[in-house]
């Protein structure tokens, strides 16, 4: 044992002063008694038993005595030297990426982790220093080379996890290279090696692997999404559960709209296998959807982050049809029917490039087909010749309608039991189709699908030759079919990725855009150039609901004009769209006039299934990419133990240390405070005991009589 | 003897002397202004209905004594009481009164009738009035005096002599002898006068100097605190004297557990001697030890000496010494 500041010793000097005021003479008080007579006897006996009583005496001095020794030797700082574990440089990378915090081990893999990285610090050789590197979505130099294990440890406990995928890659080449600045470097890494992204470039430093994590168990909700219905009238969402288990797993799933539980579903998911589910019907006034995986019960998996997912519902936007045709009235009728719908007409003599149908979400057709069939979604409805939609055989009588699919959703809640057709078109069904309404002998009387990435429908029959529009039925068609084809509202707001940047945009006029993160913080985004149509926000790194309000001069009223540049198109659409077939030439839409000043909303989701699964990987893979002398060097001090759920060093042979760079390193040193101030606290204790011994005595005897007498009560 | 009889009672008195009046007026006393201060005793100690009570009280015996004068106590002598004792034949010079006719006349034999003869006894009060008597609180003095007053009434009251010697420095100073109920004020007055001395009490010598002055055999009630390193030969010589002994062991109780801790030095209020303790709980256990050995040490010499020993705190009430504790141990009866 030796020590750091021997100087201290000197406080010994204080040992003799304490001797010298015990040899001093006791001042006693003077008490007067009736007579000394007993007192003498007693005197008479306690000198009778004089070593014992001069030791008795004696004991708090020698206890006061021990007190200086041990405060002597605490100020000397003594401590043990063994041989160091760790390089000179240590680079500590600390994997915090979200499988970090599952919990498989308690509480959570990243505080066993950094737990487990403190403690094999100890085995830093004397002079030593440490560079810290979280390894989130992208490496972060947390501490960089300092000796100060204090602020190492308070950098390392502050470390928490990041809802990201990471990339441990990018961090392990970090870590080289603050590694490369000195000769004796190691890189090591805590981690669950549970990688959603492998790294690959090999290091030029020894790697060493402190693993966390023991077990896979986790359900992931790998994507959501909120459609229009078929119908165009109502929404439905779309989740994606993935098991990333090796068993089966029963998840009770939960929607919320708004906060407000709209349905629970129970999900039997097998090993390794994505169960997808569709919600119908989500009210018209719910802007945000949150789908849970219930987390309550024995059935709740090990991470938490991926439980949750948001949605933003897109704000309604208008859509606009493109009807052809000569003039049908029920058609045209039925069309403006159909919500945040402007519908739009044109002969097929005027129809033409200048018609600009590729503004359109729908061009319809009917009785008729231009040479080259527009880029957007096609109804046909009676196509008088063969084209791409089909192939025209002739036309038949009073077509028999076929068996209905119950769950085709272009025929949710419509009747045609009723319905009788005069004259149609006999069409054969193409491949890329699929038949709605089946007619005789394989001629379908409606058929939609998918063509060469495009939607497309065929109608086979003019509706005013038949009863259909007399029935209630018509309308509902028109609807869902006009929804099937246009595929809903507007396509899905895509969940942003934790971390990464978001484009958002900036209304004219807005000074600043203030975005409220989920846990409800504010952060105050101004654009980087004046006139700026958009900001960039990046601290996307929590998982949930973002809120981006424009802030406007308080001299400037709300703008509600549109942008400059755009007209609003006809007030009344239904109107504009009232049979004009005479229109030279169709009105220029625009583009979509929802109010540019409104709250935005983005969800930022997890949804990744290869960090979602939390099963932890081979340390050695990671290991094998270091390089650098003495490999396997490992701490040869009582390290963290290999059991179940602690962090084991992964390295191959660490006894094997003892390399000519561990024999040229300092020692490792064990400053020997924590048992020095035990035995000074138990020294104090000891002491306030034996003087405080009658009042102790006093208590106990109190008790045992309280205790006697409530006995004998 | 009266000693300050002549000095007007304090303020206070005059109320509490109300009951003790009326009592001495009740036995015919001559109206003498009672001195024995109640500033000092508990008025109420002494009010007619506690005189009463110990009016039929007794200070027992265990054999009957020779005494001197008639009185209320069985004497080994025959006498002229109601008591029939004994037959004796016939002398010369008899009382023809006490001759029994009816053997007389059955018998034909000459037999006269002998009685039990009843005279008083002399009840001496020696009182420790060394200076440690006065510690305590109440004072041990105080308590004596107390004890020794009702049990001198109990004894004028039964026809006894009553004597109060007090034992300071090295002679006991006797006062003179009352008998007669109507003398309780002039045994008031006798023990009030009694204060402690100064300077050292030799005990031995005290009590040696009393048992002279006792004139026959009687009843000595010693009440004293025993803090002498010769009371065990004081308890032996006045058991030697014949008459029946009674030791009130007086103490206060800051002597039966004494309320110190820590380094003190301790001195003897009589002597000034110090000595150097240092009291801790172990030390206070090791001194009750001490002190209930010491005391049970008496209680043996006294069981041998056919003495009877009372050991007693001055904070036992007056009333449970005389009507509990003493009768308990057959003092009074």
């Amino acid at each position: 044992m030796s020590f750091i500041s021997p100087l201290a010793l000197l406080g010994l000097v204080f040992v003799p002063a304490v001797v010298a005021m015990y040899l001093l003479k006791l001042r006693r008080d003077e008490a007067v008694v009736p007579s000394t007579l007993l007192w003498q006897r007693l005197v008479a006996d306690v000198e009778a038993n004089a070593p014992w009583q001069r030791l008795r005496r004696s004991f708090l001095l020698l206890l006061q005595l021990l007190l200086v020794l041990l405060l002597a030797a605490l100020a000397a700082r003594p401590f043990l030297e063994r041989p160091a574990g760790l390089a000179q440089d240590l680079v500590l990378v600390i994997d915090t990426s979200a499988s970090m915090a599952a919990t498989d081990v308690v509480p959570d893999r990243l505080t066993v982790a950094k737990a487990a990285a403190l403690d094999v610090l100890r085995d830093l050789p004397a002079g030593g220093v440490v560079s810290v590197v979280a390894a989130g979505r992208t490496a972060r130099v947390v501490v960089n080379s300092t000796g100060d294990m204090g602020r190492v440890r308070a950098a390392v406990q502050g470390l928490a996890v990041q809802a990201v995928s990471g990339d441990l890659g990018d961090a392990l080449n970090l870590a080289d290279a603050l590694a490369a600045r000195s000769g004796d470097a190691e890189i090591l890494v805590a981690t669950d090696a549970a990688l959603a992204v492998a790294p690959t470039s090999r290091l030029q430093h020894k790697v060493k692997v402190l693993a966390v994590g023991r077990d896979r168990r986790n359900q992931a909700i790998v994507a959501l999404a909120v459609r229009q219905a078929a119908s165009g009238v109502t929404r439905s969402v779309f989740v994606s559960v993935a098991n990333l288990d090796i068993q089966a797993a029963q998840r009770r799933l939960q929607v919320y709209g708004d906060g407000v539980l709209l349905e629970a579903r129970d999900l039997t998911l097998d090993a390794q296998t994505r169960a997808d589910a569709i919600i119908d019907d989500i009210p018209a006034a719910v802007q945000v959807v949150e789908v849970r995986l219930d987390r309550s019960g024995p059935a709740a998996d090990n991470l938490a982050l991926d439980d949750r997912a948001w949605a933003v519902v897109p704000p309604q936007r208008l859509r606009r049809i493109l009807l052809v045709a000569e003039g049908d009235p029920y058609l045209e009728t039925a069309l403006t029917y159909l919500p945040n719908t402007e519908l739009y007409g044109v002969k097929p003599a005027v129809y033409g490039p200048t018609t600009h149908p590729e503004l359109f979400d729908l061009v319809i057709f009917e009785g008729t087909l231009p040479a080259v069939l527009p880029a957007g979604p096609i109804l046909a409805i009676a196509p008088k010749a063969s084209s791409v939609l089909g192939d025209v055989l002739g036309t038949i009588k009073d077509p028999a309608i076929g068996s209905l699919d119950p769950e085709e959703p272009v025929l949710r809640y419509v009747d045609l039991s009723t319905t009788h057709v005069g004259t149609a078109i006999k069409m054969v069904l193409p491949a890329w189709a699929r038949a709605i309404i089946p007619g005789p002998s394989g001629a379908p009387l409606l058929y939609a699908g998918d063509l060469a990435g495009r939607r497309a429908g065929v109608l086979a029959f003019e509706p005013r030759l038949s009863d259909l529009p007399l029935q209630v039925a018509f309308p509902i068609l028109v609807s869902n079919l006009a929804g099937e084809l246009m595929g809903g509202s507007a396509a899905p707001t895509a969940a942003i990725e934790p971390g990464s940047p978001v484009a958002l945009p900036l209304p004219s006029n807005a000074t600043s855009l203030t975005v409220t993160k989920p846990d409800g913080a504010n952060v105050q985004l101004a654009p980087g150039t004046p006139g700026s149509s958009s900001v960039s926000f990046s601290q996307t790194d929590q998982l949930g609901v973002y809120t981006a309000t424009a802030t406007f001069p308080e001299a400037t009223p709300s703008p509600v004009a549109l942008p400059t540049g755009t007209t609003r198109p006809t007030a009344s659409p239904a109107a504009s769209a009232a049979p004009s077939p005479a229109a030279s030439s169709p009105p220029v839409p625009t583009a979509p006039p929802a109010d540019p000043n409104a709250p935005a909303r983005f969800a930022v989701d997890l949804f990744d299934a290869a960090e979602s699964n939390i099963a932890p990987g081979s340390p050695v893979a990671i290991e094998a990419l270091g390089g650098g002398p003495g490999a396997g060097a490992g701490p040869g001090s009582p390290g963290p133990s290999a059991g179940a759920g602690s962090p084991a060093v992964a390295s191959p042979s660490p006894t094997a240390a003892a390399g000519a760079a561990t024999a040229e390193r300092p020692k490792a040193r064990d400053e020997l405070w924590i048992p020095i101030v035990l035995l000074v606290l138990l020294v104090l204790m000891a002491e306030w005991l034996v003087y405080q011994r009658d009042a102790v005595l006093r208590l106990w005897r109190a008790f045992r009589a309280r205790l006697a007498g409530s006995r004998g009560a | 003897m009266d000693g300050p009889a002549g000095l007007p009672p304090p303020p206070d008195v005059a109320a509490g002397l109300a009951p003790a009046d009326s009592a001495a007026r009740a036995a015919g006393g001559r109206g003498e202004r009672p001195v024995f201060l109640p500033s000092s005793i508990d008025p109420t100690v002494f009010d007619e209905g506690f005189l009463r009570q110990l009016e039929r009280l007794k200070v027992l015996m265990r054999a009957p004594v020779r005494g001197g004068l008639k009185g209320g106590r069985r004497s080994v002598k025959r006498g002229q009481s109601v008591e029939f004792a004994d037959f004796r034949d016939y002398a010369l010079g008899d009382d023809l009164r006490q001759l029994d006719w009816n053997v007389l006349a059955r018998l034909e034999k000459l037999f006269i009738k002998l009685y039990v003869e009843e005279e008083d006894v002399t009840i001496h009060f020696l009182i420790d009035a060394s200076a440690s008597m006065g510690s305590g609180t109440p004072s041990k003095l105080l308590f004596a005096q107390r004890a020794a007053a009702a049990l001198g009434y109990i004894g004028l009251a039964s026809e006894d002599r009553v004597a109060i010697t007090s034992l300071g420095g090295r002679a006991g100073r006797r006062q003179v002898a009352l008998r007669g109920s109507g003398r309780v004020f002039r045994l008031l007055s006798a023990l009030s006068g009694i204060g402690t001395a100064d300077g050292p009490t030799d005990l031995m010598a005290a009590a040696r100097h009393a048992g002279a002055q006792l004139s026959g055999r009687g009843v000595i009630v010693l009440l004293s605190d025993l803090l002498d390193p010769n009371a065990d030969r004081v308890i032996r010589e006045l058991a030697a004297t014949g008459s029946e002994l009674i030791i009130l062991h007086v103490l206060s109780p800051q002597e039966l557990d004494p309320p110190m801790e820590g380094d003190l030095r301790l001195v003897d209020v009589e002597t000034g001697d110090g000595i150097d303790v240092t009291v801790d709980l172990a030390t206070l256990d090791g001194y009750k030890a001490r002190l209930e050995a010491w005391r049970q040490a008496f209680a043996d010499l006294a069981a041998r000496r056919r003495a009877t020993y009372v050991p007693l705190s001055t904070d036992v009430p007056l009333s449970d010494l005389m009507f509990a504790e003493l009768r308990r141990r057959q003092v009074v009866g």
